[in-house]
Protein backbone atom coordinates (compact mmCIF):
# COMPACT_ATOMS: atom_id res chain seq x y z
CA UNK A 1 0.00 0.00 0.00
CA UNK A 2 1.35 3.42 -1.03
CA UNK A 3 2.00 5.95 1.72
CA UNK A 4 -0.26 8.91 2.11
CA UNK A 5 2.46 11.30 0.90
CA UNK A 6 2.92 9.25 -2.28
CA UNK A 7 -0.82 9.11 -2.93
CA UNK A 8 -1.18 12.85 -2.34
CA UNK A 9 1.68 13.68 -4.70
CA UNK A 10 0.39 11.31 -7.38
CA UNK A 11 -3.28 12.32 -7.37
CA UNK A 12 -3.23 15.99 -6.44
CA UNK A 13 -3.72 17.15 -10.05
CA UNK A 14 -6.64 14.80 -10.54
CA UNK A 15 -8.38 15.89 -7.36
CA UNK A 16 -7.79 19.55 -8.10
CA UNK A 17 -8.92 19.18 -11.73
CA UNK A 18 -12.07 17.38 -10.66
CA UNK A 19 -12.87 20.01 -8.05
CA UNK A 20 -12.18 22.93 -10.33
CA UNK A 21 -14.47 21.57 -13.01
CA UNK A 22 -17.06 20.53 -10.44
CA UNK A 23 -17.21 23.90 -8.69
CA UNK A 24 -16.27 26.05 -11.69
CA UNK A 25 -14.17 28.12 -9.32
CA UNK A 26 -10.35 27.76 -9.11
CA UNK A 27 -10.03 29.50 -5.75
CA UNK A 28 -12.74 27.39 -4.18
CA UNK A 29 -11.23 24.29 -5.79
CA UNK A 30 -7.85 25.07 -4.21
CA UNK A 31 -9.35 25.39 -0.75
CA UNK A 32 -11.49 22.30 -1.21
CA UNK A 33 -8.53 20.27 -2.49
CA UNK A 34 -6.48 21.27 0.55
CA UNK A 35 -9.38 20.37 2.82
CA UNK A 36 -9.79 17.08 0.99
CA UNK A 37 -6.19 16.07 1.65
CA UNK A 38 -6.38 17.16 5.28
CA UNK A 39 -9.44 15.02 5.73
CA UNK A 40 -7.82 12.20 3.76
CA UNK A 41 -4.86 12.25 6.15
CA UNK A 42 -7.19 11.85 9.12
CA UNK A 43 -9.10 9.04 7.44
CA UNK A 44 -6.19 7.32 5.72
CA UNK A 45 -6.49 4.32 8.10
CA UNK A 46 -9.90 3.65 6.62
CA UNK A 47 -8.63 3.44 3.06
CA UNK A 48 -8.78 -0.16 1.81
CA UNK A 49 -6.84 -0.76 -1.45
CA UNK A 50 -8.90 -3.91 -2.08
CA UNK A 51 -12.05 -1.83 -2.46
CA UNK A 52 -10.67 0.62 -5.02
CA UNK A 53 -7.73 2.77 -6.01
CA UNK A 54 -6.49 5.69 -3.95
CA UNK A 55 -7.59 8.04 -6.74
CA UNK A 56 -11.18 6.79 -6.51
CA UNK A 57 -11.15 7.07 -2.73
CA UNK A 58 -9.72 10.60 -2.87
CA UNK A 59 -12.33 11.62 -5.46
CA UNK A 60 -15.09 10.30 -3.22
CA UNK A 61 -13.71 12.35 -0.34
CA UNK A 62 -13.37 15.38 -2.60
CA UNK A 63 -16.98 15.02 -3.66
CA UNK A 64 -18.14 14.92 -0.03
CA UNK A 65 -16.11 18.02 0.72
CA UNK A 66 -17.48 19.76 -2.39
CA UNK A 67 -21.07 18.89 -1.52
CA UNK A 68 -20.54 20.34 1.96
CA UNK A 69 -19.19 23.44 0.23
CA UNK A 70 -22.24 23.67 -2.06
CA UNK A 71 -24.58 23.30 0.91
CA UNK A 72 -22.84 26.02 2.89
CA UNK A 73 -22.83 28.24 -0.17
CA UNK A 74 -26.54 27.73 -0.62
CA UNK A 75 -27.18 28.58 3.01
CA UNK A 76 -25.01 31.65 2.67
CA UNK A 77 -26.76 32.86 -0.46
CA UNK A 78 -30.13 32.25 1.16
CA UNK A 79 -29.08 34.30 4.15
CA UNK A 80 -27.98 37.09 1.89
CA UNK A 81 -31.15 36.75 -0.19
CA UNK A 82 -29.35 36.54 -3.46
CA UNK A 83 -30.18 32.97 -4.19
CA UNK A 84 -32.10 33.96 -7.30
CA UNK A 85 -28.95 35.24 -8.97
CA UNK A 86 -26.08 32.89 -8.17
CA UNK A 87 -22.68 34.39 -8.39
CA UNK A 88 -21.07 33.51 -11.72
CA UNK A 89 -17.34 33.21 -11.80
CA UNK A 90 -15.70 33.42 -15.18
CA UNK A 91 -13.28 30.54 -15.00
CA UNK A 92 -10.77 29.00 -17.34
CA UNK A 93 -11.36 25.23 -17.07
CA UNK A 94 -8.20 24.36 -18.98
CA UNK A 95 -5.65 26.23 -21.02
CA UNK A 96 -6.07 24.10 -24.13
CA UNK A 97 -9.84 24.55 -24.46
CA UNK A 98 -11.40 26.97 -26.92
CA UNK A 99 -13.30 29.96 -25.45
CA UNK A 100 -16.56 28.59 -26.89
CA UNK A 101 -16.10 25.24 -25.15
CA UNK A 102 -15.07 27.03 -21.96
CA UNK A 103 -18.29 29.04 -22.15
CA UNK A 104 -20.34 25.95 -22.90
CA UNK A 105 -18.80 24.14 -19.92
CA UNK A 106 -19.70 27.09 -17.75
CA UNK A 107 -23.30 26.65 -18.88
CA UNK A 108 -23.50 23.10 -17.62
CA UNK A 109 -24.84 22.33 -14.17
CA UNK A 110 -22.39 21.28 -11.48
CA UNK A 111 -23.74 17.75 -11.69
CA UNK A 112 -23.10 17.58 -15.41
CA UNK A 113 -19.63 19.11 -15.12
CA UNK A 114 -18.56 16.61 -12.48
CA UNK A 115 -19.48 13.65 -14.62
CA UNK A 116 -17.55 15.16 -17.54
CA UNK A 117 -14.59 15.78 -15.24
CA UNK A 118 -14.58 12.23 -13.94
CA UNK A 119 -15.17 10.45 -17.23
CA UNK A 120 -13.18 12.71 -19.59
CA UNK A 121 -10.66 14.74 -17.60
CA UNK A 122 -9.71 11.95 -15.14
CA UNK A 123 -10.52 9.26 -17.72
CA UNK A 124 -12.29 7.02 -15.18
CA UNK A 125 -14.31 4.14 -16.51
CA UNK A 126 -18.09 4.22 -16.12
CA UNK A 127 -18.14 1.84 -13.15
CA UNK A 128 -15.52 3.76 -11.17
CA UNK A 129 -17.08 7.15 -11.93
CA UNK A 130 -20.47 5.77 -10.94
CA UNK A 131 -18.99 4.59 -7.65
CA UNK A 132 -17.64 8.07 -6.92
CA UNK A 133 -21.01 9.59 -7.74
CA UNK A 134 -22.99 6.95 -5.83
CA UNK A 135 -25.13 6.05 -8.84
CA UNK A 136 -25.33 3.17 -11.30
CA UNK A 137 -22.97 2.90 -14.28
CA UNK A 138 -25.92 3.25 -16.68
CA UNK A 139 -27.06 6.40 -14.97
CA UNK A 140 -23.52 7.74 -15.13
CA UNK A 141 -23.32 7.09 -18.88
CA UNK A 142 -26.71 8.75 -19.40
CA UNK A 143 -25.58 11.83 -17.51
CA UNK A 144 -22.39 12.04 -19.57
CA UNK A 145 -24.30 11.75 -22.85
CA UNK A 146 -26.73 14.43 -21.72
CA UNK A 147 -23.85 16.74 -20.79
CA UNK A 148 -22.06 16.16 -24.08
CA UNK A 149 -25.27 16.84 -25.99
CA UNK A 150 -25.73 20.12 -24.13
CA UNK A 151 -22.15 21.08 -24.94
CA UNK A 152 -22.70 20.21 -28.60
CA UNK A 153 -25.88 22.30 -28.73
CA UNK A 154 -24.21 25.24 -26.99
CA UNK A 155 -21.30 25.12 -29.45
CA UNK A 156 -23.70 24.93 -32.42
CA UNK A 157 -25.53 27.98 -31.13
CA UNK A 158 -22.23 29.81 -30.66
CA UNK A 159 -21.17 28.91 -34.19
CA UNK B 1 -19.35 20.52 -33.94
CA UNK B 2 -20.19 16.90 -33.27
CA UNK B 3 -20.12 15.18 -29.88
CA UNK B 4 -17.01 13.31 -31.00
CA UNK B 5 -15.23 16.60 -31.67
CA UNK B 6 -16.34 17.97 -28.32
CA UNK B 7 -15.04 14.85 -26.61
CA UNK B 8 -11.76 15.02 -28.50
CA UNK B 9 -11.20 18.62 -27.47
CA UNK B 10 -12.15 17.92 -23.87
CA UNK B 11 -9.64 15.06 -23.78
CA UNK B 12 -6.84 17.48 -24.61
CA UNK B 13 -7.53 19.40 -21.41
CA UNK B 14 -4.96 19.06 -18.68
CA UNK B 15 -5.39 20.70 -15.28
CA UNK B 16 -2.44 21.07 -12.97
CA UNK B 17 -2.66 22.05 -9.35
CA UNK B 18 -1.10 25.41 -8.56
CA UNK B 19 2.31 25.34 -6.90
CA UNK B 20 0.90 26.96 -3.79
CA UNK B 21 -1.68 24.18 -3.33
CA UNK B 22 0.97 21.53 -4.00
CA UNK B 23 3.13 23.01 -1.25
CA UNK B 24 0.19 23.12 1.16
CA UNK B 25 -0.61 19.47 0.56
CA UNK B 26 3.05 18.47 0.84
CA UNK B 27 3.29 20.27 4.16
CA UNK B 28 0.16 18.48 5.38
CA UNK B 29 1.49 15.11 4.26
CA UNK B 30 4.96 15.71 5.72
CA UNK B 31 4.13 17.24 9.09
CA UNK B 32 1.65 14.69 10.28
CA UNK B 33 1.86 10.94 9.99
CA UNK B 34 -1.48 9.30 9.30
CA UNK B 35 -2.96 7.81 12.45
CA UNK B 36 -2.62 4.06 12.83
CA UNK B 37 -5.52 1.89 11.91
CA UNK B 38 -7.75 1.98 14.96
CA UNK B 39 -9.92 -0.72 16.34
CA UNK B 40 -13.32 -0.09 14.86
CA UNK B 41 -15.05 -0.02 18.22
CA UNK B 42 -18.02 1.94 16.96
CA UNK B 43 -18.67 -0.50 14.16
CA UNK B 44 -18.36 -3.49 16.49
CA UNK B 45 -20.71 -1.83 19.00
CA UNK B 46 -23.19 -1.15 16.23
CA UNK B 47 -23.37 -4.87 15.51
CA UNK B 48 -22.97 -6.24 19.02
CA UNK B 49 -25.57 -4.04 20.73
CA UNK B 50 -28.64 -5.27 18.83
CA UNK B 51 -27.33 -8.85 18.94
CA UNK B 52 -26.87 -8.63 22.71
CA UNK B 53 -30.33 -7.11 23.17
CA UNK B 54 -31.91 -9.81 21.02
CA UNK B 55 -30.01 -12.57 22.84
CA UNK B 56 -31.00 -11.17 26.24
CA UNK B 57 -34.64 -10.95 25.16
CA UNK B 58 -34.50 -14.52 23.88
CA UNK B 59 -32.96 -15.71 27.17
CA UNK B 60 -35.69 -13.96 29.17
CA UNK B 61 -38.42 -15.40 26.97
CA UNK B 62 -36.95 -18.91 27.30
CA UNK B 63 -36.55 -18.49 31.07
CA UNK B 64 -40.12 -17.33 31.75
CA UNK B 65 -41.74 -19.75 29.31
CA UNK B 66 -44.17 -21.99 31.20
CA UNK B 67 -43.36 -25.69 31.37
CA UNK B 68 -44.95 -27.79 28.66
CA UNK B 69 -45.67 -30.70 31.09
CA UNK B 70 -49.39 -31.33 31.45
CA UNK B 71 -50.70 -30.27 34.86
CA UNK B 72 -52.46 -33.60 35.52
CA UNK B 73 -49.20 -35.41 35.12
CA UNK B 74 -47.49 -33.10 37.54
CA UNK B 75 -50.30 -33.56 40.03
CA UNK B 76 -49.95 -37.31 39.81
CA UNK B 77 -46.21 -37.54 40.11
CA UNK B 78 -45.27 -34.54 42.14
CA UNK B 79 -47.99 -32.70 43.96
CA UNK B 80 -49.94 -35.47 45.65
CA UNK B 81 -48.58 -36.18 49.11
CA UNK B 82 -47.96 -39.75 50.11
CA UNK B 83 -49.78 -39.41 53.43
CA UNK B 84 -53.37 -38.30 53.01
CA UNK B 85 -55.43 -37.52 56.11
CA UNK B 86 -58.82 -38.91 55.07
CA UNK B 87 -60.81 -40.32 52.23
CA UNK B 88 -62.48 -37.04 51.36
CA UNK B 89 -59.12 -35.48 50.77
CA UNK B 90 -57.82 -38.41 48.75
CA UNK B 91 -60.71 -38.08 46.40
CA UNK B 92 -60.14 -34.39 45.93
CA UNK B 93 -56.46 -34.90 45.16
CA UNK B 94 -56.44 -38.21 43.48
CA UNK B 95 -59.44 -38.41 41.23
CA UNK B 96 -58.54 -37.01 37.89
CA UNK B 97 -62.14 -37.15 36.76
CA UNK B 98 -63.36 -35.17 39.75
CA UNK B 99 -65.41 -37.92 41.44
CA UNK B 100 -67.11 -36.43 44.51
CA UNK B 101 -66.40 -37.88 47.92
CA UNK B 102 -69.27 -40.14 48.88
CA UNK B 103 -69.80 -41.69 52.27
CA UNK B 104 -72.07 -44.74 52.62
CA UNK B 105 -75.38 -44.08 54.29
CA UNK B 106 -75.77 -46.13 57.48
CA UNK B 107 -79.61 -45.93 57.32
CA UNK B 108 -80.01 -47.29 53.78
CA UNK B 109 -78.80 -50.32 51.90
CA UNK B 110 -76.37 -49.31 49.15
CA UNK B 111 -74.10 -51.03 46.69
CA UNK B 112 -70.74 -49.38 47.31
CA UNK B 113 -67.78 -49.91 45.00
CA UNK B 114 -64.41 -48.14 44.98
CA UNK B 115 -61.35 -48.37 42.75
CA UNK B 116 -58.03 -47.09 43.95
CA UNK B 117 -54.78 -47.02 41.96
CA UNK B 118 -51.61 -46.31 43.88
CA UNK B 119 -48.04 -45.90 42.78
CA UNK B 120 -45.53 -47.46 45.12
CA UNK B 121 -41.81 -46.89 45.35
CA UNK B 122 -40.49 -50.12 43.88
CA UNK B 123 -41.02 -53.83 43.39
CA UNK B 124 -39.16 -54.61 46.63
CA UNK B 125 -41.92 -52.92 48.69
CA UNK B 126 -44.77 -54.22 46.57
CA UNK B 127 -45.27 -57.48 48.48
CA UNK B 128 -45.04 -55.61 51.81
CA UNK B 129 -47.69 -53.19 50.60
CA UNK B 130 -49.94 -56.10 49.54
CA UNK B 131 -49.58 -57.64 53.00
CA UNK B 132 -50.33 -54.28 54.61
CA UNK B 133 -53.43 -53.94 52.45
CA UNK B 134 -54.65 -57.38 53.52
CA UNK B 135 -54.02 -56.51 57.19
CA UNK B 136 -56.01 -53.30 56.81
CA UNK B 137 -58.91 -55.17 55.21
CA UNK B 138 -58.81 -57.80 57.95
CA UNK B 139 -58.77 -55.20 60.69
CA UNK B 140 -62.19 -54.00 59.49
CA UNK B 141 -63.55 -57.57 59.34
CA UNK B 142 -63.32 -57.56 55.58
CA UNK B 143 -62.11 -60.35 53.34
CA UNK B 144 -60.20 -60.84 50.14
CA UNK B 145 -61.93 -61.79 46.92
CA UNK B 146 -58.84 -61.98 44.75
CA UNK B 147 -55.18 -61.03 44.78
CA UNK B 148 -52.94 -60.94 41.76
CA UNK B 149 -49.29 -59.87 42.05
CA UNK B 150 -46.79 -59.59 39.18
CA UNK B 151 -43.17 -58.57 39.56
CA UNK B 152 -40.44 -58.30 36.99
CA UNK B 153 -36.96 -56.87 37.25
CA UNK B 154 -37.33 -53.38 38.67
CA UNK B 155 -41.10 -53.14 38.18
CA UNK B 156 -44.28 -54.81 39.37
CA UNK B 157 -48.00 -54.53 39.93
CA UNK B 158 -50.65 -55.98 42.20
CA UNK B 159 -54.42 -56.13 41.77
CA UNK B 160 -56.56 -56.80 44.84
CA UNK B 161 -60.31 -57.11 45.08
CA UNK B 162 -61.45 -56.96 48.71
CA UNK B 163 -64.73 -56.70 50.57
CA UNK B 164 -64.95 -54.31 53.50
CA UNK B 165 -68.04 -53.65 55.63
CA UNK B 166 -69.75 -50.57 54.26
CA UNK B 167 -69.71 -48.89 57.63
CA UNK B 168 -65.87 -48.90 57.66
CA UNK B 169 -65.11 -48.45 53.99
CA UNK B 170 -64.09 -44.80 54.30
CA UNK B 171 -61.55 -45.53 57.00
CA UNK B 172 -60.27 -48.53 55.07
CA UNK B 173 -59.79 -46.46 51.87
CA UNK B 174 -58.04 -43.73 53.85
CA UNK B 175 -55.57 -46.23 55.25
CA UNK B 176 -55.09 -48.03 51.96
CA UNK B 177 -54.36 -44.76 50.18
CA UNK B 178 -51.40 -44.20 52.51
CA UNK B 179 -49.61 -47.18 50.99
CA UNK B 180 -48.53 -45.15 47.95
CA UNK B 181 -49.10 -42.12 45.82
CA UNK B 182 -52.64 -41.89 44.52
CA UNK B 183 -52.82 -42.12 40.76
CA UNK B 184 -56.57 -42.43 40.43
CA UNK B 185 -59.60 -43.10 42.56
CA UNK B 186 -63.18 -43.89 41.72
CA UNK B 187 -66.25 -44.47 43.93
CA UNK B 188 -69.56 -45.91 42.76
CA UNK B 189 -72.61 -45.90 45.04
CA UNK B 190 -75.91 -47.37 44.00
CA UNK B 191 -78.94 -47.20 46.30
CA UNK B 192 -80.65 -50.60 46.84
CA UNK B 193 -83.08 -49.54 49.56
CA UNK B 194 -85.95 -48.80 47.16
CA UNK B 195 -85.77 -52.29 45.68
CA UNK B 196 -85.63 -53.87 49.11
CA UNK B 197 -88.67 -51.88 50.23
CA UNK B 198 -90.60 -52.96 47.12
CA UNK B 199 -89.70 -56.61 47.70
CA UNK B 200 -90.71 -56.30 51.35
CA UNK B 201 -94.09 -54.87 50.34
CA UNK B 202 -94.59 -57.71 47.84
CA UNK B 203 -93.79 -60.29 50.53
CA UNK B 204 -96.25 -58.69 52.94
CA UNK B 205 -98.97 -58.63 50.27
CA UNK B 206 -98.33 -62.28 49.42
CA UNK B 207 -98.36 -63.22 53.13
CA UNK B 208 -101.76 -61.44 53.54
CA UNK B 209 -103.07 -63.27 50.48
CA UNK B 210 -101.72 -66.55 51.90
CA UNK B 211 -103.48 -65.92 55.24
CA UNK B 212 -106.77 -65.28 53.44
CA UNK B 213 -106.45 -68.51 51.42
CA UNK B 214 -105.75 -70.53 54.57
CA UNK B 215 -109.02 -69.29 56.11
CA UNK B 216 -111.02 -70.46 53.07
CA UNK B 217 -112.40 -74.03 52.85
CA UNK B 218 -109.54 -76.19 51.62
CA UNK B 219 -109.83 -77.69 48.21
CA UNK B 220 -107.13 -79.09 45.90
CA UNK B 221 -107.01 -75.83 43.94
CA UNK B 222 -106.73 -73.73 47.09
CA UNK B 223 -104.01 -75.97 48.45
CA UNK B 224 -102.17 -75.74 45.17
CA UNK B 225 -102.45 -71.95 45.27
CA UNK B 226 -101.17 -71.84 48.91
CA UNK B 227 -98.15 -73.95 47.95
CA UNK B 228 -97.29 -71.62 45.04
CA UNK B 229 -97.59 -68.52 47.23
CA UNK B 230 -95.46 -70.07 49.94
CA UNK B 231 -92.70 -70.91 47.46
CA UNK B 232 -92.82 -67.39 46.04
CA UNK B 233 -92.63 -65.80 49.50
CA UNK B 234 -89.68 -67.98 50.54
CA UNK B 235 -87.88 -67.14 47.32
CA UNK B 236 -88.41 -63.41 47.79
CA UNK B 237 -87.29 -63.59 51.43
CA UNK B 238 -84.07 -65.40 50.40
CA UNK B 239 -83.42 -62.87 47.68
CA UNK B 240 -83.95 -60.03 50.12
CA UNK B 241 -81.60 -61.57 52.64
CA UNK B 242 -78.95 -62.14 49.96
CA UNK B 243 -79.19 -58.53 48.82
CA UNK B 244 -78.88 -57.16 52.34
CA UNK B 245 -76.00 -59.50 53.11
CA UNK B 246 -74.15 -58.69 49.87
CA UNK B 247 -74.58 -54.97 50.15
CA UNK B 248 -73.33 -55.04 53.72
CA UNK B 249 -69.87 -55.18 52.14
CA UNK B 250 -68.34 -52.60 49.85
CA UNK B 251 -66.16 -53.85 47.00
CA UNK B 252 -62.76 -52.17 46.85
CA UNK B 253 -60.51 -52.76 43.87
CA UNK B 254 -56.97 -51.80 44.75
CA UNK B 255 -54.21 -51.56 42.11
CA UNK B 256 -50.63 -51.09 43.17
CA UNK B 257 -48.06 -50.26 40.52
CA UNK B 258 -44.42 -49.47 40.86
CA UNK B 259 -42.93 -46.37 39.28
CA UNK B 260 -41.37 -46.89 35.90
CA UNK B 261 -37.77 -47.94 36.38
CA UNK B 262 -35.58 -44.90 36.05
CA UNK B 263 -34.08 -44.60 32.62
CA UNK B 264 -30.48 -45.54 32.62
CA UNK B 265 -28.50 -42.36 32.43
CA UNK B 266 -26.69 -42.29 29.16
CA UNK B 267 -23.04 -41.68 29.39
CA UNK B 268 -22.38 -38.64 27.26
CA UNK B 269 -19.22 -38.18 25.30
CA UNK B 270 -16.78 -35.32 25.85
CA UNK B 271 -18.46 -33.23 23.13
CA UNK B 272 -21.97 -33.53 24.61
CA UNK B 273 -21.68 -30.07 26.21
CA UNK B 274 -20.75 -28.64 22.84
CA UNK B 275 -23.92 -30.11 21.33
CA UNK B 276 -26.04 -28.66 24.13
CA UNK B 277 -24.37 -25.29 23.69
CA UNK B 278 -25.04 -25.37 19.94
CA UNK B 279 -28.67 -26.30 20.55
CA UNK B 280 -29.16 -23.37 22.92
CA UNK B 281 -27.27 -21.10 20.58
CA UNK B 282 -29.64 -22.22 17.81
CA UNK B 283 -32.68 -21.51 19.98
CA UNK B 284 -31.28 -18.09 20.86
CA UNK B 285 -30.55 -17.40 17.21
CA UNK B 286 -34.10 -18.37 16.22
CA UNK B 287 -35.54 -15.99 18.81
CA UNK B 288 -33.11 -13.27 17.79
CA UNK B 289 -34.14 -13.68 14.15
CA UNK B 290 -37.83 -13.70 14.99
CA UNK B 291 -37.51 -10.55 17.07
CA UNK B 292 -34.80 -8.86 15.02
CA UNK B 293 -36.15 -9.38 11.50
CA UNK B 294 -39.02 -6.85 11.80
CA UNK B 295 -36.69 -4.33 13.42
CA UNK B 296 -34.13 -4.82 10.66
CA UNK B 297 -36.86 -4.41 8.02
CA UNK B 298 -37.95 -1.10 9.57
CA UNK B 299 -34.37 0.14 9.82
CA UNK B 300 -33.77 -0.87 6.19
CA UNK B 301 -36.89 0.96 5.06
CA UNK B 302 -35.89 4.09 6.95
CA UNK B 303 -32.38 3.90 5.52
CA UNK B 304 -33.64 3.49 1.94
CA UNK B 305 -36.02 6.43 2.36
CA UNK B 306 -33.30 8.57 3.86
CA UNK B 307 -30.92 7.66 1.01
CA UNK B 308 -33.51 8.50 -1.65
CA UNK B 309 -34.21 11.87 -0.03
CA UNK B 310 -30.51 12.64 0.27
CA UNK B 311 -29.87 11.72 -3.35
CA UNK B 312 -32.73 13.93 -4.51
CA UNK B 313 -31.37 16.81 -2.46
CA UNK B 314 -27.88 16.33 -3.92
CA UNK B 315 -29.34 16.27 -7.43
CA UNK B 316 -31.20 19.50 -6.70
CA UNK B 317 -28.04 21.02 -5.29
CA UNK B 318 -26.05 20.14 -8.41
CA UNK B 319 -28.72 21.12 -10.91
CA UNK B 320 -27.55 24.72 -11.05
CA UNK B 321 -24.71 25.98 -13.30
Amino acid sequence: MASFAQAAEEHLDDVYGYLSWFTGDHAAAEDLAAETFERALRLWHRYDPDRGSARTWLCQLARTVALDHFRSERRRTRRERIAAAPERVDVRFAESLSPELEHALGGLTAGEREVVALRVLLDLDAATAARVLGISATNCTTRLNRALKKLEEALDVAA
Amino acid sequence: MSQRDVLAELRTARVEAPAELRNRVRVVARTAEPPARRFRARRVLLVLTPVAIAAATAAIVVAIRPSSSPPARRAVFGAVPRAVPNALETQVHGSAAGVPALAPSPARVQRYGASLTLRVVGSHVLSDDVKSALRIVGSYEGHVVSVHVTTTAGAGSAALVVKVPRTHVQQAIARLSRLGTIVSEQVDVQDAQAGINATDRTIRRLQAELATLRKEPQSPSVEQRIAALTTQIVSLQRSLATTVRTDHFATVRLSLTTAQPAAVRRRHGPLHGLGVAFRWAGIGLAYALALGAPAIAVVLLVWLTWRAIRRRRVDALLSRP
